[in-house]
This record gives structure tokens, C-alpha cells and sequence, in this order.
């Protein structure tokens, strides 16, 4: 091997020799219990004598991120439809194809299927993804946790004994207004993530406000784009009066709070010059 | 309590884990708390024991025992709780995650079992199988927190962790079964009274039926508890040969 070599070039080699293991199963670390090492290193810069020792690691099947959101997206978005049009094994022979007598109901299913398609289309135009992959079993995981939720929420949306909000048109009102400034937010936050690795670079940048308004949620947390997601996610709930939403909303809260607050942690630790003022999700509180 | 008892058995840390070996114990201060703790627990369940005896002696029949025990037995159960809480938040140094998960599992299953089966549906009160699940219990913690006792002062007994990693074997099943047994003659009266249970149509849109929990609860009994019996079974071939070897190597 050339001392000039980079990592992704010693992973094709190791490929050919076993073609079993495609490069991006392969964790090629210089310790055994270290950190893998990313494609760009070169060999001569790795802390390494003559001759270097690699220790490697078989991550499992892998499956790319785009084709993990596109089968965890499009998932929630069809198994709605099947509530919403109440296919007859949901609710009963007796109340197959019926259609709600409240206008809401038809509002959710515009509102999430809005919320998936926008997922969808970020993910094929607008994401661009720092690892190329993920283990395969994750995949079963995640899928049966967005598909399961959504499920589980279009079930009682557009169950026949649905109740609609206690405040009526006031809350509905508030709530789409809500859940439209939320998906803007989100949207404007994953543009300018992404125009930060414009030129297909995979050095992380500290992400700044823009003219967009919506960016300036940047001023006060590292993560908007959970923030927002989190808000969306409220305004449905809110929309819907909805207790299985609103434990959706619970536990992506959760979940997202402990994503941003790994993502804050790593700006800390890699930035010197990072702003203070920046909370991971909610400005000032957490 | 399951600290790094120091010294001692080096393969098991009380819930039979590696044990990272640079962690250092509790403190002496620390150890004395869990001393105490344990102490207390191994007490506490004694005198379940003493008052189930007491209880069949004088009734002469082994009907009705629950309702002699109701009250120590939610205490101290409930207890346990408090340990489990601690072990997540990591107040309690020395445990490897993993067994968290299963000890997690079983309290969890425990305290559903008192509170929300036995103390909620009284009808099952007097059922037999309550009586095996809590005789089951009531052994396998006073053997359980007497070995933590003594592991933290190093001075364990092996008839002590021989029992520990023996009884289980007949124990477990025996709790499982009583358990299982309860849940199944709560059923028709869940049903009957609908307890817990909410239905549509309400303001909030939701629904829960307490019935089908429970019944998905027992289903899931089946994969869990082989793993935490074969977990249990694993422990004992790797805790009771390393004493083996120790004693050779004397």
C-alpha cells in the first residue's frame, strides 16, 4: 500500500480481497477499541510507523440514509390514507369508504400527508448526509416506530366516534397557522444546513443565521430544525385533540432533545469561537 | 444493593456482570449506606416469610395468606423500585447496562404484579396462585439481598451465592407461573367491571383497554422470560466454576 494512500482507497483493496465486505461495512480503526477512521485520512498523516497495524471491524449490513427516509417516510404516508379512507378490515364492514362529517379530520390528513411529502422531498433534494450509511437492523426498528405511531394516530383522527376540538374553529385555526410557520421554519433550517456543505464537502461548519427570518432561530439554539419539528408536531396535536399524538409529540421531543443535545455537545467541543448564547433546542431552556 | 462490592467474588458484582475492573467501590460511607439498605430488604422480606409461617399455622389452610403479608409485601416490593431508579441513574456505581435492562424488566413486572393485578382486582386475592408467586419472591429476595449484604462486606458464604445461583432454576418458573395464573383469573373481572379501561368516544380521543393489555402482557411472557432464565443459567455456569477455579488456585 502506497504511504499516500487514503482510507477510502484501502477499503476498495480490502473489497476486492474480500468481496464479502463492501466498503461501507467496514470500520477500519488503528486501536481496536478507537474510532473509526474516515475515508479522507491518509495513511502517512495517521500517527502510524513504517508499518501500520489496522484493525477492522465488520459493521454489518448496511443500507443508505436516503433509502432509510425514503421507506420510513413513504410508510406513514400511505397508512394513513388507509385510516382516512377507512378501508373496511379498520373499522368494520359497516363503515367502509364513509367519510368524517368533520371538516378537521380532512385537515389532519392534508397536514400530514403535507408534513411526509415535505420529508420526502427534502430527502431526496435537499439533505446531504455526513455518513453514508446505517445498519440494516436499524431499519426494521425505525420503521416499526413511524409506522406503528402513524398507525396507531390516523386510527383514532378517523375513527367514526372521533370528537373534534373542544374550541373549535378558534383552535383548529391557531393550530394550522402553527403547523404552517413550523414546517417553513423546518424547511428554511435544512436549506441553509445544506448550503453549508454546498460543494459536497463533509468539514462541519458552525451554521449562522441568514436574511430568512425563519434562520434566526440559529441566534438562540444550535438545532431549530427540531425545534421547529417539536412545534409542528404541537400544532397537530393541538389541531387534532389527540392523546396518541400528543404522546407522538412526546417522544419525539425526547428523542430530538437527545439529538440536539449531542449535536450542541460536538459544536462545543470542535468550536472554539461557538456562540454562548445557543441552547441545543429550546432557546434559553434546554 | 448491587455495588461494586469490592474484593470479594471479581466475576460478579452482585446482578453476575463484568465488572470494568478501574471503577473504584462505593466509599466507606457509601458502603455503609448499602449495607444498610440491604440489610433492611433482607429483613423486610424475612418477615414476610415469618408472617406467611405464622399465618398457615394458625388459619391451617393456605388460603387467604395474602391478605397477612398485603402490606409489607407492596412496601418492600415497592421498594425496589427505588433501587432500580437509583442503578439507572447511576447513583450506584459498578453495573454494566445491559443487566439494568433485565432487572428493569423484572421490578417493572413485579410492581404491575402487586399494584396493578393483586391489589387492583381484589376478587384475586385469595386465588393459590398468588400465594406461589409470592412465596417465589419472597425466597429468592431474602437469598438475593442477603448475598448483597454479604458481598459488600466481604465475607460471603458460599452456600450464599450457591443458592443464589441455584434456586433460581426452580424459583423462577414457580414466581412466573403464579404470576401468569393471577393475571389469567383477573381477567373476567377486568372485564366485567371494564377497570381502567376507557373507550371511545371522548373529548380526547383515545382509548385503552385493559383487557387486551393484560392479555398482551402474558404473551409477553414468552420471549422475555427465557431470555432472562437463560441469562440467569449463563450466570451460574461463569460464577459458580470461576469459584472453582478460585478454590483450586488456594
Amino acid at each position: 500500500v502506497e504511504p499516500n494512500a487514503t482510507i477510502r482507497e484501502i477499503r476498495l483493496m480490502f473489497h476486492k480481497l474480500y468481496p464479502r465486505w463492501y466498503p461501507a461495512r467496514q470500520s477500519i480503526k488503528l486501536d481496536p477499541k478507537g474510532k473509526s477512521l474516515r475515508d479522507e485520512e491518509i495513511l502517512q498523516h495517521l500517527p502510524v510507523g513504517t508499518t501500520a497495524t489496522l484493525y477492522f471491524k465488520d459493521l454489518g449490513p448496511q443500507i443508505g440514509w436516503t433509502t432509510v427516509f425514503l421507506i420510513e417516510y413513504t410508510g406513514p404516508l400511505f397508512i394513513y390514507f388507509l385510516f382516512y379512507f377507512r378501508m373496511p378490515f379498520v373499522y368494520g364492514l359497516d363503515e367502509r369508504f364513509t367519510s368524517s362529517p368533520h371538516p378537521v379530520v380532512n385537515l389532519a390528513c392534508i397536514c400530514h400527508s403535507f408534513h411526509y411529502i415535505k420529508r420526502l422531498i427534502e430527502t431526496v433534494f435537499v439533505h446531504r448526509f455526513s455518513h453514508g450509511t446505517m445498519p440494516l437492523r436499524n431499519i426494521v426498528k425505525n420503521c416499526l416506530y413511524y409506522w406503528g405511531f402513524a398507525a396507531w394516530l390516523a386510527y383514532y383522527i378517523n375513527h367514526p366516534l372521533y370528537t373534534p376540538p373542544s374550541y373549535g374553529k378558534k383552535q383548529i385555526n391557531f393550530a394550522v397557522i402553527m403547523f404552517l410557520l413550523c414546517e417553513a421554519g423546518n424547511f428554511s433550517i435544512h436549506v441553509a444546513l445544506s448550503d453549508l456543505r454546498r460543494n459536497g464537502s463533509k468539514i462541519r461548519k458552525i451554521p449562522y443565521p441568514t436574511k430568512n427570518p425563519f434562520t434566526w432561530l440559529f441566534f438562540f439554539v444550535s438545532c431549530p430544525n427540531y425545534t421547529y419539528e417539536v412545534g409542528t408536531w404541537i400544532s397537530f396535536t393541538i389541531m387534532t385533540q389527540c392523546v396518541p399524538v400528543g404522546l407522538f409529540t412526546l417522544l419525539c421531543f425526547i428523542q430530538m432533545t437527545i439529538w440536539a443535545k449531542d449535536k450542541h455537545c460536538t459544536y462545543l467541543r470542535e468550536f472554539k469561537d461557538y456562540p454562548s448564547l445557543r441552547m441545543s433546542i429550546i432557546p434559553f431552556l434546554l | 444493593m448491587a455495588a461494586s462490592g469490592s474484593g470479594g467474588s471479581r466475576a460478579d458484582n452482585g446482578y453476575g456482570s463484568q465488572q470494568p475492573r478501574r471503577r473504584r467501590g462505593p466509599g466507606a460511607l457509601g458502603t455503609a449506606y448499602l449495607v444498610i439498605y440491604n440489610v433492611v430488604m433482607t429483613a423486610g422480606w424475612l418477615v414476610i416469610a415469618v408472617g406467611l409461617v405464622r399465618a398457615y399455622l394458625a388459619k391451617g389452610s393456605y388460603h387467604s395468606l395474602y391478605y397477612s403479608i398485603e402490606k409489607p409485601l407492596k412496601f418492600f416490593q415497592t421498594g425496589a423500585l427505588l433501587e432500580e431508579y437509583l442503578l439507572i441513574a447511576k447513583y450506584l456505581p459498578g453495573i454494566v447496562p445491559s443487566s439494568v435492562v433485565l432487572t428493569a424488566f423484572q421490578v417493572m413486572s413485579r410492581v404491575f404484579l402487586t399494584w396493578a393485578v393483586t391489589h387492583s382486582v381484589k376478587e384475586v386475592q385469595t386465588e393459590d396462585s398468588v400465594l406461589l408467586f409470592v412465596v417465589a419472591w419472597t425466597i429468592t429476595e431474602i437469598i438475593r439481598y442477603s448475598f448483597y449484604t454479604f458481598s459488600l462486606l466481604n465475607h460471603l458464604p458460599y452456600l450464599i451465592k450457591w443458592a443464589r445461583y441455584t434456586l433460581f432454576i426452580v424459583l423462577y418458573p414457580m414466581g412466573v407461573s403464579g404470576e401468569l395464573l393471577t393475571i389469567y383469573a383477573a381477567l373476567p373481572f377486568v372485564r366485567q367491571s371494564g377497570l381502567y379501561s376507557i373507550s371511545l368516544p371522548n373529548k380526547y380521543n383515545f382509548s385503552f383497554d385493559y383487557y387486551t393489555f393484560l392479555i398482551l402482557v402474558m404473551i409477553s411472557y414468552i420471549p422475555i422470560f427465557p431470555q432472562l432464565y437463560f441469562h440467569m443459567l449463563h450466570q451460574r455456569r461463569k460464577v459458580l466454576s470461576h469459584t472453582e477455579e478460585h478454590k483450586k488456585s488456594e
